[in-house]
This record gives structure tokens, C-alpha cells and sequence, in this order.
């Protein structure tokens, strides 16, 4: 990202706080997002993530804190700052008794397009979904995957100045999943400014410039990934997975000098060591007093880890 | 107004795929308005055939014969046919004849008769009903009745004049005065085409179309609930886009809705039916309050909602009720007085009354009121429903 690029703010959401009757689903979340960036907010299911995205596009009025899209204030009553925003839900939002054309046509009008313009970006669009061929065809003859391809690009139709993915890929086979994060990331090049929301770490990795990791409504870290990894330091994720007493041995494992933490989850113990080459015979030893270790996986820094190192929880175990 | 538009033609893209809405708006209307009309249609134009047994030949036997079923033949009510003898007539009710005509009932005139009725003494007509033909038969049995009254008072008269000059009327004045007793001594003139009432085929054609208009308009606003469950209004809401610029655009598609639904209903109809609707301008009127009484009332009702289900069936229940308190199956007239009252409670029997009050000779200053109270209940209604259904689409 060029340094005038990181000059010009597109998204500014400060101290955003949501309270749903005695549960504070979103604590004081703040985030700025760049023209030409995509921007991750990665965390497991109930983090406070589709909140958080509903506040920022009005859908939802919050509790506190302030919603900018270049400059302009953002909030439930908003009508023209909102047109500079493309909303591509969690669930699918495609009408399916229309085609795909018809749909795009409809939500383009919405947001103000019409004519060649309309013609020509709706085009576009399905060509980069990759759905031109069953342009005229209803939408509940597709697939799941062309589905979440269409919902996808109807956020998009307008070239809006901030495109916001709640998990878009959720349910999606991995062919149309690969060539929705390839979409995505041409739009990222093209100068959109994507608050991308996902629990899978991979996609956060692939396409995101930076990422904020949230957790019970807070986000608890953010930066580059490089940045991310970076706090936690040169540590290593190593996965034992053994039978017998779980807990005991994990137990045994944390007190292994140099190791952060060790956590049991069902045949497997995640432990977060300072260096794994070299501990890993002692940290094989612990176990084996109360367990028997079938396999060992030792894993580099990644994000998986910094949301282990923050949170104590493995991220795929805390998004089930 | 062009993003309410916008809506309002997707929303009308929609149900034309989705054929039900044609079903309610049309299709229903128009077959119940058929299938009713021709019921009726039956009803109102009977027609009777009787056979006649004269074995008296006396001269108030002919008065019987030639005027009262000769008064029959000529207004069309009844063929009239005679027969020489009782085994005769017996047959002409039981058994068909060659061509397959077969008689409703048979009157038998025995011998004597004239004499018994001069002299004062009783005597009968003899009615034979076929087994298929009930109200043949009690026709036939009321007009036998009638003419017994009829000589029953004359007997009584002549008795008394006779007591009174001493030389009671026989023969030829005594017939000349059992004739006279049969004219009725108030005529009823019909004046059908000055009254303000609907043909049978006109009631059931707008009945039909006001009670199925409740049906029709309804899935504007029910269609919010199937948008917020696909997640396309939340899509909408969050775009450059009020939350009342999309109940806009949901109410005037019910209205395109409902107008449409009734202009066909009224084009069929004339065409099918020869349905008398009135005026042109003056339906116009009556078709556009009565769409948007619908509209209010609708909303009304789902806005006290919270699923699509649960709107769907409240509606089709305040329908049904208002359209049978109102008239849609039977005229009010026929009813109590009370009911009658009660029906006005209803758009359905205002619609109705409007339409009626530009029959014979009405104008369209005629159905103003109505009119006036078609509208006053839609936008009083419609006020309410679409304040309270603002909580449908606003952000959470």
C-alpha cells in the first residue's frame, strides 16, 4: 500500500459498543480502514464481528461510539453516505424467483445506476463472478456456490468506496470458495477499501493487508500478520496427539521449562513453546507419564497462534 | 418515489411468476362469481309445466282453466297442457313422453265442480306433483289454494246477498263474479329498471371482487416478512434507502395489485356475465377507495404481526369476516335488521351500496358517500398500520 493511499482514511469506527439486554456484544471496537486495503476482522462464531459490520452500515443502532465513511458520519438514519458502501451479508440476500441480471439490476437501480452504466457494470460484474453464461436464469436453479458468488457481487455492482464481507465463503464448497477469495483480492488491487469478516484463518492470511482479532466483543490485537506473529515472539504451536489421561498429561507438559502453554482438547494437547526443536524430546517425555503420544505436529508462527497466545483458545475450537 | 417505484415493479415482477397471486385476484373471483350466478341464474327464471283434467266443463271450471292457468301461460311461468282424463294426467307426471317432456304437476277438476261452488257446497282441485318436481308441485298447490280463497269469499258474498234480495247470482254472473274475485285488488308494477339494487350476476361479480380484493392486496405488506427471512431487506436497508420509501413502495405495488385484480374482474365479468357494474367513472371511484380501504386495513392487521404465517392467516380471517358480515355471499337485505346495521361496519357492504346506488337511474353524486366511507376507512386504518409497520423495516 502506497503512503497516499495509507494518508486517505476511508472507514474511520471508533469505541463502537452494541449491548443486547445483559450481554455486551461489542465493547468498544475501534478500526481504520485505507483506501486500496483489505482490512481482516478475525474471530470465532458470538466474537461480535456481524455486529460490529451492522453497526458500521447502519443496519444496526449502537449503544455508542461513531461510524465515518470519508468523513461522512455513518448511522441508522443515513441515507446518501450509505450508497458508498456495498453490504455483502452472511446469509445469502438474492431474491431466487429473479435471474441473476434481474437481480443486479434491481439493487444497481437502488444505488443510483442506470443506463450503459448499469449495462456495462452489471457486465463486469458477472463476468468477474463468473456467472455470465446463467445471467438469465433464477437464482434458485443455482448452486450454493453461484449463490455466494451473486451475493457477492451484487455488493459490489456500484464500485462502492467500502465493501464489507460478513464471512462470505461460510458453507461454500472449495472450488467456489478459491475463486471467491481470488475475486476479493482483485478488488483489494483495484483501489476498494474490504473490511473482510471470516473465522478461518487462512483466508484472513490470504487476502488480508492487515487484520484485527476480535474476541467477546473486543478486538484484542491488530496489525499486519507480520506484526501479529511478531507478539508472539519466536514461539512455536506443537500439537501432541495422545490417548490416555489427556488433562494429566497436559498438566505435566505446561511445567516443561519454556513452554507458555499447553492446552487439552479432546486426543490432542496445543502447546505454545519458546523453541520446539530443542524442547520437544522433554515436552514427548512429559506426556508419556500419563498419556501415550500417537503423533506430533509442530507448527510455525501463525495467526492460529497469536489468537491461541491472546485468547487461550485454539481458534477452530472456539469457533465451534 | 423512484426507489418506491423501483421496489413496487420488482415486487410486481415477482407475484406474476408467483401464480398464486393470480389465482386470488382473478381466477377465484371470477369462477365463485360464475359458478354463484349461474345458481341463481336459475333460481329467478322459473318454469313450470302443467297438465289440466277438466271433467266438469261448468262454466267456473273454465274460469279456473282459461284465467288463472291461461294468467300462467301467458306470463311465461307455465306450459299448460290438457288432458281428457285423471289416468292421463296421472301418466303426463309419472312417465315421460316420447320428446322426454314430463309434467311438474297436474291440476284435476272433478265433476260437479261449477255446480258445488254455485250452490255453496265444497268441492276440490285435485293437484298431482311428480316426485322430482317439489317446487312445481307447491306452485301448483298455491295457485289451487289462491282460487279456493278466491271462491271460499265469493260463496260467503253471494250467501249474504242471496240472504239479503232473496235471488243469489248463478250461472254466467255467478262465473263473471269468481273471475272477478281472482284480479288481486293491489297490482304491483314492476319497476326493475328504476331500482337501485344489483342483478344477481352484478352482486356476485362485485361481491366476488371485494372479498378477494382482501386477498390480493395483502402481499405487499406480507412480502416485508419474506424479505427480512431472505435477508434482501436488511440488503435494502442497508443502501442509500428509507425505511418508508420501501413500505412506499410495498403499498403501491398492492395498490397496482388491487386495481389491476379489479379491472379485470370487472371487464370479465361484463364480458362473461353481462354484469352491470354502472358508470365507468363512478366504478373508477368506488374500485380506487375501495383498494385503498383494503390497503389500510390490511397493513393494519399485519403490522400487529410478527410472521409472515401468522399475517397470512389474520388477514385471510379479517377477510372472511368482514366479507360474509358484509354482504359477499347474500345480499344484507335479506337479513336482519341488526345485520344489516352490523354490515356497515364493513368495506364490503359499502363497496356493494355504491355500486347499487348508481343502478336505475343513480349517478356517481349517488355513491359519493360510500365512497367517502371506503376512504375515510383506508386512511385511517392505513395511517395507523403503516406507523405501526415502520417497526418492520427500521434498524434494530
Amino acid at each position: 500500500m502506497s503512503e497516499e493511499a495509507q494518508a486517505r482514511v476511508v472507514l474511520a469506527a471508533r469505541d463502537l459498543r452494541k449491548r443486547y439486554g445483559t450481554i455486551e456484544a461489542v465493547r468498544g471496537v475501534s478500526l481504520e480502514i485505507h483506501e486500496g486495503e483489505t482490512y481482516g476482522l478475525l474471530g470465532p462464531n458470538g466474537a461480535g464481528k456481524t455486529t460490529t459490520i451492522s453497526m458500521i452500515c447502519g443496519l444496526l443502532a449502537r449503544d455508542g461510539g461513531e461510524v465515518h465513511l470519508d468523513g461522512a458520519p455513518i448511522d441508522v438514519g443515513a441515507v446518501a453516505a450509505k450508497a458508498g458502501i456495498g453490504y455483502v451479508p452472511q446469509e445469502l440476500a438474492i431474491y431466487p424467483d429473479l435471474t441473476a441480471k434481474e437481480n443486479l439490476v434491481f439493487f444497481g437501480r437502488l444505488y443510483g445506476l442506470a443506463g450503459a452504466r448499469l449495462k456495462t457494470r452489471i457486465g463486469e460484474v458477472l463476468a468477474l463472478i463468473g456467472l455470465t453464461e446463467r445471467a438469465n436464469d433464477r437464482t434458485d436453479t443455482y448452486s450454493g456456490g453461484m449463490q455466494r458468488r451473486l451475493n457477492i457481487g451484487i455488493g459490489l455492482l456500484h464500485q462502492p468506496r467500502l465493501l464489507l464481507l460478513d464471512e462470505p465463503t461460510v458453507g461454500v464448497d472449495p472450488q467456489s470458495r478459491n475463486a471467491i477469495l481470488e475475486s476479493i483480492a482483485k478488488l483489494g488491487k483495484q483501489g476498494m477499501a474490504i473490511l473482510y469478516t471470516t473465522h478461518y484463518m487462512e483466508e484472513a492470511e490470504r487476502l488480508c493487508d492487515r487484520v484485527g482479532i476480535i474476541d467477546a466483543g473486543e478486538i484484542r490485537a491488530e496489525g499486519t500478520q507480520r506484526e501479529l506473529v511478531a507478539m508472539v515472539g519466536e514461539q512455536d504451536t506443537v500439537r501432541l496427539t495422545v490417548t490416555g489421561d489427556v488433562p494429566g498429561a497436559a498438566a505435566d507438559v505446561a511445567k516443561v521449562r519454556g513452554v507458555v502453554r499447553a492446552d487439552a482438547k479432546d486426543n490432542t494437547i496445543e502447546i505454545l513453546v519458546a523453541d520446539a526443536r530443542q524442547v520437544l524430546p522433554r515436552l514427548i517425555d512429559a506426556a508419556e507419564v500419563r498419556a501415550d503420544v500417537k503423533g506430533v505436529d509442530v507448527v510455525e508462527p501463525d495467526l492460529e497462534a497469536v489468537f491461541l497466545h491472546l485468547t487461550g483458545r485454539a481458534l477452530r475450537d472456539a469457533a465451534e | 418515489m423512484r426507489t418506491a417505484l423501483l421496489i413496487t415493479a420488482k415486487d410486481l415482477r415477482q407475484r406474476l411468476r408467483d401464480r398464486s397471486i393470480i389465482v386470488f385476484a382473478v381466477i377465484a373471483p371470477l369462477g365463485l362469481a360464475v359458478i354463484f350466478s349461474m345458481l341463481l341464474r336459475g333460481a329467478t327464471s322459473f318454469h313450470a309445466d302443467y297438465v289440466v283434467v277438466d271433467l266438469d266443463g261448468g262454466s267456473l271450471a273454465t274460469t279456473f282453466t282459461e284465467q288463472v292457468l291461461g294468467g300462467l301461460k301467458d306470463s311465461g311461468v307455465a306450459t299448460i297442457e290438457t288432458r281428457a282424463t285423471e289416468a292421463d294426467a296421472r301418466q303426463a307426471v309419472e312417465v315421460a313422453n316420447a320428446e322426454g317432456w314430463k309434467a311438474d304437476a297436474a291440476f284435476v277438476i272433478p265433476i260437479g265442480f261449477s255446480e258445488a261452488i254455485a250452490a255453496g257446497q265444497p268441492t276440490s282441485i285435485a293437484i298431482l306433483g311428480a316426485k322430482d318436481a317439489g317446487l312445481g308441485t307447491e306452485i301448483a298447490r298455491s295457485v289451487a289454494a289462491r282460487f279456493a280463497d278466491g271462491v271460499a269469499s265469493v260463496q260467503l258474498a253471494v250467501l249474504t246477498v242471496g240472504d239479503l234480495r232473496g235471488t243469489p247470482p248463478a250461472g254466467a254472473d255467478m262465473a263473471a263474479i269468481v273471475a272477478a274475485a281472482q284480479q288481486p285488488a293491489i297490482a304491483l308494477v314492476d319497476t326493475g329498471a328504476d331500482l337501485r339494487q344489483l342483478s344477481w350476476a352484478t352482486f356476485f361479480s362485485s361481491a366476488m371482487a371485494v372479498l378477494f380484493l382482501f386477498f390480493a392486496v395483502q402481499s405487499g405488506m406480507l412480502s416485508l416478512f419474506e424479505e427480512r427471512r431472505q435477508g434482501t431487506l436488511a440488503r435494502m436497508l442497508a443502501g442509500p434507502i428509507r425505511p418508508g420509501t420501501i413500505l412506499a413502495g410495498k403499498a403501491f405495488g398492492s395498490f397496482v395489485t388491487g386495481v389491476a385484480s379489479l379491472v379485470v374482474l370487472i371487464v370479465a365479468t361484463t364480458v362473461l356475465l353481462g354484469a352491470d357494474w354502472g358508470p365507468p367513472p363512478g366504478v373508477a371511484l368506488i374500485v380506487v377507495s375501495a383498494v385503498i380501504s383494503a390497503i389500510g386495513i390490511t397493513t393494519l392487521v399485519t403490522s400487529f404481526m410478527k410472521t409472515a404465517d401468522g399475517a397470512g392467516a389474520a388477514n385471510s380471517a379479517v377477510a372472511m369476516t368482514l366479507g360474509i358480515l358484509g354482504g359477499t355471499f347474500s345480499p344484507t337485505a335479506q337479513a336482519p335488521e341488526a345485520m344489516q346495521a352490523l354490515s356497515l361496519v364493513t368495506p364490503h357492504a359499502w363497496f356493494l351500496r355504491g355500486l347499487a346506488e348508481m343502478q336505475g337511474g343513480g349517478t356517481i353524486a349517488d355513491a359519493l358517500p360510500a365512497v367517502g366511507v371506503l376512504l375515510a376507512t383506508g386512511l385511517v386504518t392505513g395511517a395507523i398500520g403503516f406507523a405501526r409497520a415502520r417497526r418492520l423495516v427500521a434498524p434494530r
